[in-house]
């Protein structure tokens, strides 16, 4: 039995021991006993601690301390070494013996097991230096790392029931309620209701018994923030109700705890025992004569019993429905009594408000949110955890700064707050500061702290539903809103997903959320299209593409698709079937596969961006297929179909205007479709930014000239050296042919907005490219500057080597991470000696006599977040500096060249031209298509935009006669099933590449391609998910 | 070991005179404790399981209420079950940080494994699964749990692997 703990001095004895305790030892090894540190093998590594103390003899140095979370969940198990706080992460019992070697004994940490910055790759010894510490504020999460939850003692060192006494000695009851009021708290669970007026009201009721009760029904998924203070410092919580209780004058208390939390249920039992031995909850609390005790109730699984009638009913031993309001439990709430209820962090703020005083809380945080919150960060997010921060601070800061951005280079596209009742926010939201009232005028609210981070692979309209489902299942059916409304929501949602929606559905769930919203009885209900609205407002494009085109753009509605490599590629390539082919050693009936959805496979199988691959499935298992390169093997090994001359079949004629892919693959289409088509071409040769854009290195010119050469044999008629509005005014055109094409590309440098950029040596990348392509007599100097991130910018600098650069940098103004070029080829880049300098943008371009001679730098640091989710990079003041400079080449970016296409009538936007959605233009008899219409893209994305136009093109000039639409004849393919019995887990095979040291001054293609042997292999490793349903 | 094959509702009375002095028990400890039929509740589903009518009507009697009362309370709280469950528990997490991180094909390949849906129970009465909203590991997304184990970020070609340690578990107590 413990001493009971009777006064200050009693707690500051226990304080001194436990002080006394620490100083024995030499060193204090803190390992996280979190339950997802656990799971990850935490148990283990401390055991093995132990056997390792004890057969070293450190026993008595070294201590021990298993202690309650740390919050940094997805590094676990983590350990942290004080006193110099040396912060160990993933560690595993192998790892012990050199720990206690190095760190114990001769005192060197052990590097390979700390934090690494993922920018510099050096190792971040201490915790207060890693950002996901540094960047928080510890204020309800304060004893955090420092204690263990078991022992009272502890939390007494943390000057834990200090405010307690304060409170029960030297402050009235309407002095604490003024402190809580002055400090600004808000209910932490969601509402945001000020935490002292809620007191006040009760304490001004009169009533002979009151009750105080807690909310731990934490619901929200993707919440784990009370769980944690449960299990990690439950006396905060006692210490906060007693000091509540005193305020309303109430002797028992409730902590009400969701069944799904075992640990903190035992922990909160085991706190209280403790709490009561010492005197410090119970009959004659210290000494003062203040009764109060408090009992947990476990919860039985409804969500619904976080809200607070309900609860109070679930209580009572009733359904967990809830009651009309008013009256309000401040009036009648548990038992009828009044009562008050706080959740779990609002519980647990409290001793530290009074204990540090009302003003110093206030200090923290905005306006009308003052203090700090607790969120719990979940979702594709690299520091998975728990993070606490003043109010004030961005969404952005603490997904970017402190959790460490969304992980494999995918795009951040939405967080997601306050669970259920909360709502999706993009990446124009970033810079929204955490304040309730901010939030709210978002979209979503602050809830009880549930942060959940969506990227790309995150379907909006599927979140919708889940989250409509969940609200639906946990409906408690009371009220009608509630009850049906969300039933009809959810039915709606997932027609939607299932490819069955109607576009008055968007109306039709714009109106239902209202009424739901305005007339459910409790929050739950009102609050239940929230995730609804909110996705409707930022992500109205998603709803769209399910309901008009029947496409999932995420990948993740799986009655939409078949396979998602499939679903990602812009012209659907029919990827898991020439996969399965290359299996089973038919590359030529995989070439013809190839053949029939792309005219230029080869060229894919080189230069794609490859949206496929980073949705396919057996990513989540080891790595994504090599589906680009496969599609080269086959290219390269297999027989080429045969082309045969389509006939012309209708009356109409067509003009393409220009052969880049966009043009050539509408032409085919075209073609295919019986007319008589003629591309014309401003360049002496066909292929457009293929031909001129995209080195040799990447893409042989044979290569490129064959495919363009099959569509040529099909019959197209191609007119090179022929500019439109130029050497054939465009009026002509509309007078000869029936339907005109537009896909000339976007073939223009933008400008960096600099003075001197039309000196000598300052070059686009787009015309430096071309020029090269066209064999012009262009050189580059001893120097080149390539200013930018992009495909471009690497194509520029990589050949500017291979013509005999001696020096190559290229200078971006953000960091790496954002360079939106392909990820190999930045490498490649750099294996040939090209440098690439970040953060760093050009201020003037300095010239002598009439040439440019050297070029003025900003450094840069990185500001606010913009739309695209990136941080905006701003000039560093007096961070000036200055490179010398022979040849300067922007490649900033490319637009169309406005003269070539604004013909009459039709209708352009910033350099490109405006299209509807059938690519058809505000010219009857114009469409167009590919960068022309949407700035620069991928190769595939042109490919696909001239399928589409053609289709539309052929449809219009069908109806005008009448006619019903054309329809394809495909040949058919057998495609084999074969997969293997077991999945053995292996990387994606690589792709040979000619060494650095042979690439040289030459053009000769870098990538070698696969060989039988390796591109079967690869192929083998196709899961086949397009199968798995239809089964 | 008795194949069950009928109606859930239908089944025999089969618990032990040991699992129903223990029920007793739990009631007439509670009686006259208000608001005590929740807590009543879960403590006897720990020891039966489940809770069949039987169980129901022998609660109503001994804490003196309605029957309404008590299939009320049952059937509004998902802790509460009125079906036998598998000798193993699968519970899928669909939480948030869960459905985001792939945790619904975890459940379609469980829903494919086992040839059952959530809520149901296996033939051989092995396996229940039921899905669950958020178990509070999200760090460790997708999370499922079997009985007391929690296994993390599963991958669906994992799924069969983790269930066959049940099966041969299962199949050890059967002799």
């Amino acid at each position: 039995m413990a001493e009971r703990t009777a006064s200050m001095a009693a707690l500051k004895a226990i304080k001194q021991q436990v002080n006394a305790c620490h100083a024995k030892f030499r060193l204090r090894l803190m390992i996280c006993g979190s339950n997802d540190c656990h799971l990850t093998g935490s148990g283990d590594v401390k055991s093995s601690l132990d056997m390792a103390l004890q057969e070293t003899g450190l026993k008595d140095q070294v201590q021990i301390v298993e202690t309650g979370c740390i919050g940094s969940c997805s590094m676990g198990p983590v350990m942290t070494v004080f006193p110099e706080e040396i912060f160990y992460m993933k560690l595993e019992s192998e790892d012990v013996p050199e720990l206690v070697e190095n760190h114990l004994i001769k005192g060197v940490p052990v590097q390979r097991l700390m934090y690494h910055d993922p920018v510099t790759g050096q190792a971040v010894p201490r915790r207060s230096e890693i950002p996901f510490f540094a960047l928080q504020h510890s204020f309800v999460l304060h004893n955090r790392g420092l204690t263990d939850p078991r022992r009272i003692e502890d939390y007494i060192w943390r000057d834990g029931y200090q405010a307690m006494f304060k409170s029960l000695t030297a402050l009235s009851p309407s002095q604490i309620i003024a402190e809580v009021k002055d400090s600004g708290l808000r209910g932490r669970g969601g509402g945001g209701f000020p935490t002292g007026m809620k007191w006040e009201f009760c304490a001004s009721t009169k009533s002979d018994v009151k009750y105080v009760l807690c909310n731990a029904d934490e619901g929200d998924p993707g919440a784990f923030m009370d769980r944690r203070i449960m299990e990690d410092d439950p006396h905060a919580i006692l210490e906060g109700m007693v000091i509540g209780a005193r305020a309303i004058d109430a002797h028992q208390g409730y902590i009400y705890c969701r069944a799904e939390y075992p640990l903190a249920i035992e922990r909160l039992t085991c706190a209280i025992a403790q709490a009561e031995a010492h005197g410090l909850l119970g009959r004659n609390i210290m000494g003062t004569g203040f009764d109060f005790s408090v009992d947990i109730y476990q919860g039985a699984g409804a969500f619904v019993c976080g809200e607070e009638t309900a609860l109070m009913n679930s209580i009572e031993g009733k359904r967990g429905t809830p009651r009309p309001r008013p009256p309000f439990p401040a009036v009648s709430g548990l038992w009828k009594k009044p009562s008050i209820l706080n959740n779990v962090e609002t519980w647990s703020s409290v001793p530290q408000i009074i204990l540090g005083g009302a003003d110093a809380y206030a200090s923290i945080g905005t306006e009308t949110s003052k203090g700090t919150k607790v969120f719990a960060v979940t979702g594709k997010i690299n520091h998975i955890g728990l993070v606490e921060v003043p109010m004030g601070t961005t969404l952005g800061e603490i997904i970017f700064d402190i959790s460490g951005g969304v992980p494999n280079n995918r795009k951040f596209k939405a967080a997601q707050l306050g669970g259920p009742s909360g709502g999706c926010v993009p990446a124009d939201c970033l810079n929204l500061p955490i304040d309730y009232e901010e939030i709210v005028k978002a979209g979503a609210i602050m809830g009880s702290g549930g942060l959940i981070v969506m990227d790309e692979d995150t379907c909006m309209v599927d979140m919708a539903r889940y989250f409509m489902d969940f609200c639906q299942d946990e409906s408690c059916g009371k009220c009608t809103p509630c009850r049906v409304g969300t039933k009809r929501m959810r039915q709606i949602l997932e027609n939607i997903c299932k490819g069955n929606g109607r576009i008055e559905d968007i109306e039709l769930l714009e109106s239902l959320s209202v009424a739901i919203r305005d007339t459910a009885l409790c929050g739950l209900g009102q609050t239940a299209p929230n995730p609804v609205l909110s996705t409707l407002r930022y992500f109205i494009d998603e709803y769209n593409a399910h309901i008009i085109d029947k496409k999932c753009p995420a990948g993740v509605c799986a009655d939409l698709f078949e396979s998602p490599c499939r679903n990602a590629c812009p012209v659907e390539m029919e990827i898991p079937a020439y996969i399965a082919l290359v299996r089973a050693g038919r590359f030529d009936d995989a070439y013809r596969v190839l053949k029939r959805t792309n005219p230029f496979p080869s060229v894919c199988g080189r230069v794609c961006g490859h949206p496929c691959q980073s949705k396919c499935r057996r990513g989540q298992l080891d790595e994504s297929l090599a589906i680009k390169n496969i599609k080269r093997f086959i290219t390269d090994h297999a027989a080429p179909p045969n082309v045969e001359t389509l006939p012309v079949t209708r009356s109409e004629k067509i003009a393409v205007i220009g052969a880049g892919p966009a043009g050539m693959t509408a032409a085919l289409e075209m073609k295919k479709r019986g007319y008589a088509v003629t591309v014309f071409e401003a360049l002496p040769e066909a292929g457009g930014m293929l031909r001129w854009g995209i080195p040799e290195y990447r893409l042989p010119r044979d290569i490129l000239a064959r495919e363009i050469q099959d569509i040529l044999d099909t019959g197209v008629a191609l007119r090179t050296g022929v500019k439109i509005g130029k050497d054939l005014p465009f009026a002509d055109l509309e007078k000869s042919y029936d339907a005109i094409y537009i896909g000339v590309g976007a073939q223009k440098s933008m400008l960096l907005g600099l003075a001197n950029e039309d000196a000598d040596g300052v070059m686009g990348a787009v015309e430096f490219l071309r020029s090269h392509s066209l064999g012009e007599a262009v050189a580059v100097g001893k120097s080149v500057a390539v200013i930018g991130g992009g495909n471009s910018a690497i194509d520029a600098a990589r050949t500017a080597l291979r013509m005999g650069a001696y020096s190559v940098k290229i200078l971006y103004r953000r960091e790496r991470r954002d360079m939106p070029a392909i990820q190999v080829e930045i490498k490649a880049a750099e294996e040939e000696g090209v440098t690439i300098e970040y953060l760093v943008a050009p201020k003037e371009i300095l010239v002598k006599d009439g040439k440019v001679a050297s070029l003025e730098l900003s450094r840069m640091r990185l500001g606010p977040f913009d739309a695209s989710g990136r941080r905006k990079p701003v000039a560093i003041e007096g961070g000036e500096f200055v490179i010398p400079v022979d040849t300067l080449i922007p490649a900033i970016g490319q637009q169309a060249e406005p003269d070539l296409i604004c013909a009459p009538g039709i209708g352009m936007t910033k350099n490109t031209i405006t299209v509807n959605p059938d690519y058809s233009t505000a010219h009857p008899r114009v469409w167009a298509g590919g960068e022309v219409v949407t700035g620069p893209a991928m190769v595939i994305d042109a490919i696909a935009a001239g399928q589409k136009a053609a289709a539309a093109m052929d449809k219009a000039l069908r109806e005008i006669k009448g006619e019903a639409p054309w329809k394809a004849v495909q040949e058919k393919i057998d495609i084999p099933f074969e997969v293997d019995e077991d999945t053995v887990e292996q990387p994606q095979a690589k792709m040979p590449a000619l060494a650095p040291e042979n690439r040289g001054k030459n053009f000769a293609e870098v990538e070698l391609g696969f060989n039988p042997e390796t591109a079967v292999r690869e192929a083998r490793r196709c899961i086949r998910c397009d199968a798995v349903r239809g089964q | 070991m008795e194949i069950f094959t009928g109606d859930l509702h239908q089944l025999p009375d089969d618990f032990t005179p040991g699992q129903w002095q223990k029920i007793d028990a739990i009631i007439a400890a509670n009686r006259d404790r208000p608001g005590a039929l929740i807590p009543v509740l879960e403590q006897i589903q720990g020891v039966s399981g489940y809770l069949p009518e039987l169980i129901q009507r022998r609660v109503a009697k001994g804490l003196d209420i309605p029957l309404s009362r008590v299939y009320g309370v049952v059937t509004f709280y998902s802790f509460f079950t009125m079906k036998p469950r598998g000798r193993h528990q699968v519970r899928v997490c669909l939480g948030t940080a869960c459905h985001v991180r792939g945790g619904r094909q975890v459940e379609l390949k469980l829903e494919e494994e086992l040839g059952i849906h959530p809520g149901e129970v296996d033939k051989d009465r092995l396996f229940s699964l039921e899905i669950v909203r958020c178990v509070g590991c999200c760090g460790l997304a997708p999370v499922m749990v079997v009985d007391e184990d929690t296994y993390q970020q599963v991958k669906t070609a994992r799924v069969d692997q983790i269930l066959a340690r049940y099966r041969n578990k299962g199949e050890g107590h059967h002799g």
